[in-house]
């Protein structure tokens, strides 16, 4: 957050201008990035006294790769066969003994909100991938 | 006349069968909107805009005012049973909104207080609208850039340091919230800035894929821990057996005693807050919220509290219903939204300003009492639909994990129509993940990334007029009076913690 601080800090001072006669685009975030910098080294020395680290568990990866899987087959394949087919293979593939029953029945209400309610009733134009060139 | 019997006339106007069915369509279809996240009230009011050609001016309007107030009711559904806000106004409601239908296993109670707590809110803010409504938006128009500044540090500061038991992670979270917020266009001259090289950041971070994120996407990577202990539990019959009726949601005799005072505070605090040029919905949740925080509550904010839920959920009704009054006797939008019914208003050949309460008084007192049927109607619609809403919450986590997750994407892109905001959408659920982990509250950062750019442009502007004096901020009454609170607070929440140190010790 320091580092973070620290950029803006930097950019704002260097390249936006800080103040002359009046408050230029650096103004607000240069102060801002400073006050980061200060709080985050303070916070940085706080975190050092705490008790118990946080602990990363590998399954939360398993949805980051997921979420990321999704933005990648998106350009590829378009937003909503991606998402039918995310929904496919989380059940079957990750959570294994999911009945197709039940895997119908979660694709029809992403079916519903997907198509139902958003392409359909709201008009939103989602993109269609490389079948954007067939179209 | 008195307004009293203007509005009697207004009720004559709204209560013909087709106004009745607009206002009741306009319900409906508000909270359907508003609890589908990523839209918005924005969006849904102008998307829905053509709907309204057929009709003449009056209905027209009635059922987009309908739309846009049962919009802030909707907002909460989705904040509340998924941690996912509707609507920006809706995610100070995820604080306490989704720990009581989760952890206190109270989702119908939860969903009551705040549909009970946004018709209180929302009745204080029609009452004042009716009464001294072109008053009001005068006041609001004595809210200069200095008064502005001196309002928006103290939102901003009663947040970051009273949400989150660490002050100094509430103010490096917030600082971290705004320098986001400053990326993209500067606000006042337009030059671009800390956008990388990249043409999408020139637009800034997109609000709505980054509240889905930072707090939906990150609440789905943490389900994926409480997956395993629920697949358990349902193994061995135990699963959560929500109240799926009406009766086992109402709330208890006790529980309208703890959200009556502080929807009631935040009706009136909302209402002023709406009033604002550019404050909005969002802004009025944040504060009612802020100023909860200075009351007493039954249970700490933040793990579930009724108190929380109706504080927020009040002020941004009122703060809907505020917004009213510069955009009818003013002729000035609060929000994008108050923008888009100016623009209806116009183009049904309506002139919005002083005159229009005396030229239009037909249009003007109905919109009003369609206002309180609206209201009314979207109470009963919300309460009708809880008992279906709740089952959502018996739904097993492992099939709720894909459903949020294409829920969060489908949503984000709906906002930006591109793919910049799906992907800021997953960054900044990594962004809210890491956060949670090491203990940073997210509503600080959220709530400044939203004020950032109205604190900026208005402190810029306070510079400007002063001729780069900081006097502008302490010679004018309201400015004086508010930074007087500012500092009052800072002093307040630091010397707090010294003191019950030397209590203790």
């Amino acid at each position: 957050m320091a580092a973070v601080g620290a950029v803006f800090a930097y950019i704002g001072f260097t390249q936006l201008g800080f103040w002359e006669k009046e408050p230029k685009p650096g103004f607000f975030p240069s102060i801002i990035g400073i006050v980061l910098v200060i709080t985050g080294i303070l916070a940085f020395f706080q975190t050092l006294k705490e008790e118990g680290q946080p602990d990363y568990n590998k399954n939360e990866l398993s949805v980051i790769l997921g979420g990321l899987s999704v933005i990648v087959l998106t350009f590829i394949i378009g937003l909503i066969p991606t998402a039918f087919l995310f929904v496919l293979f989380w059940l079957k593939v990750i959570e294994k003994d999911v009945p197709w029953r039940d895997v119908i029945v979660i694709e029809i209400i992403v079916a519903i909100i997907v198509v139902g309610v958003f392409a359909g009733w709201l008009q939103v134009q989602f993109p269609w991938g490389l079948f954007e060139l067939l179209m | 006349m008195s307004n009293f019997v203007l509005l009697i006339q207004g009720f004559g106007t709204a209560l013909t069968p087709m106004n009745i069915g607009a206002c009741v369509l306009g319900a409906v279809l508000g909270l359907v909107v508003g609890a589908m996240p990523g839209i918005g009230s924005l969006a849904g009011v102008a998307l829905l805009l053509p709907l309204t050609y057929k009709f003449n001016p009056t209905t027209a309007i009635i059922m987009l005012g309908a739309l846009y107030y049962s919009n802030m009711y909707g907002g909460s559904f989705s904040a509340i049973l998924l941690n996912i806000p509707g609507d920006s106004p809706a995610v100070v409601t995820t604080l306490d909104g989704y720990p009581m239908a989760t952890k206190r296993k109270r989702p119908g109670q939860a969903l009551l207080t705040a549909n009970m707590a946004s018709f209180v809110g929302g009745t204080i803010g029609i009452f004042i609208l009716t009464f001294m409504g072109p008053g009001l938006a005068n006041l609001g128009l004595k809210f200069g850039p200095s008064e502005m500044t001196a309002l928006l540090l103290i939102a901003m500061t009663s947040i970051s340091w009273l949400v989150g038991e660490n002050p100094i992670k509430g103010v490096v979270i917030t600082c971290f919230g705004i320098l986001l917020a400053c990326m993209g266009m500067d606000t006042l001259s337009g030059a671009p800035r800390y956008e990388f090289g990249n043409m999408y950041l020139l637009g800034g971070i997109p609000f709505t894929p980054f509240v889905i994120g930072s707090v939906g996407f990150a609440q789905v990577i943490n389900l994926i821990n409480d997956r395993e202990a629920d697949n358990e539990k349902r193994a061995r019959g135990e699963s959560d057996g929500m109240k799926l009726s009406i009766r086992g949601s109402m709330l208890t005799g006790h529980d309208f005693k703890r959200l009556l005072p502080p929807a009631l505070r935040s009706g009136f605090l909302g209402t002023f807050v709406g009033v604002l040029p550019g404050a909005g919905a969002t802004s009025g949740s944040f504060m009612g919220y802020a100023i909860q925080k200075k009351f007493k509550s039954e249970e700490p904010l933040g793990t579930g509290a009724i108190e929380g839920i109706a504080a927020s959920e009040a002020a941004n009704n009122a703060a809907a219903a505020g917004a009213f009054a510069p955009l009818l006797a003013l002729g000035i939008p609060g929000s994008g939204t108050g923008a888009v019914l100016l623009g209806g208003l116009m183009m049904w050949g309506l002139s919005p300003g002083p005159l229009l309460f005396d030229s239009e008084p037909e249009f003007c007192w109905g919109l009003i009492a369609s206002l309180f049927m609206a209201n009314i109607f979207t109470l009963i619609v919300a309460i009708c639909v809880i008992p279906f809403l709740i089952k959502i919450l018996s739904v097993p986590i492992k099939y709720m994990i894909p459903i949020i997750t294409v829920v969060c994407v489908v949503g984000a892109y709906s906002t930006s129509n591109s793919m910049f905001g799906v992907i800021i959408m997953f960054l900044s659920g990594i962004v809210g993940y890491l956060l949670n982990k090491n203990n940073f509250p997210s509503a600080p950062m959220l709530l400044s990334f939203v004020l950032a750019p109205l604190l900026e442009s208005n402190m810029r502007k306070a510079f400007i007029l002063s001729g780069g004096s900081i006097s502008i901020f302490f010679t004018r009454p309201i400015t004086c009076v508010l930074m007087i609170i500012f500092f009052a607070i800072i002093l307040v929440s630091a010397i707090k913690p010294m003191l019950s140190k030397k209590k203790n010790g």
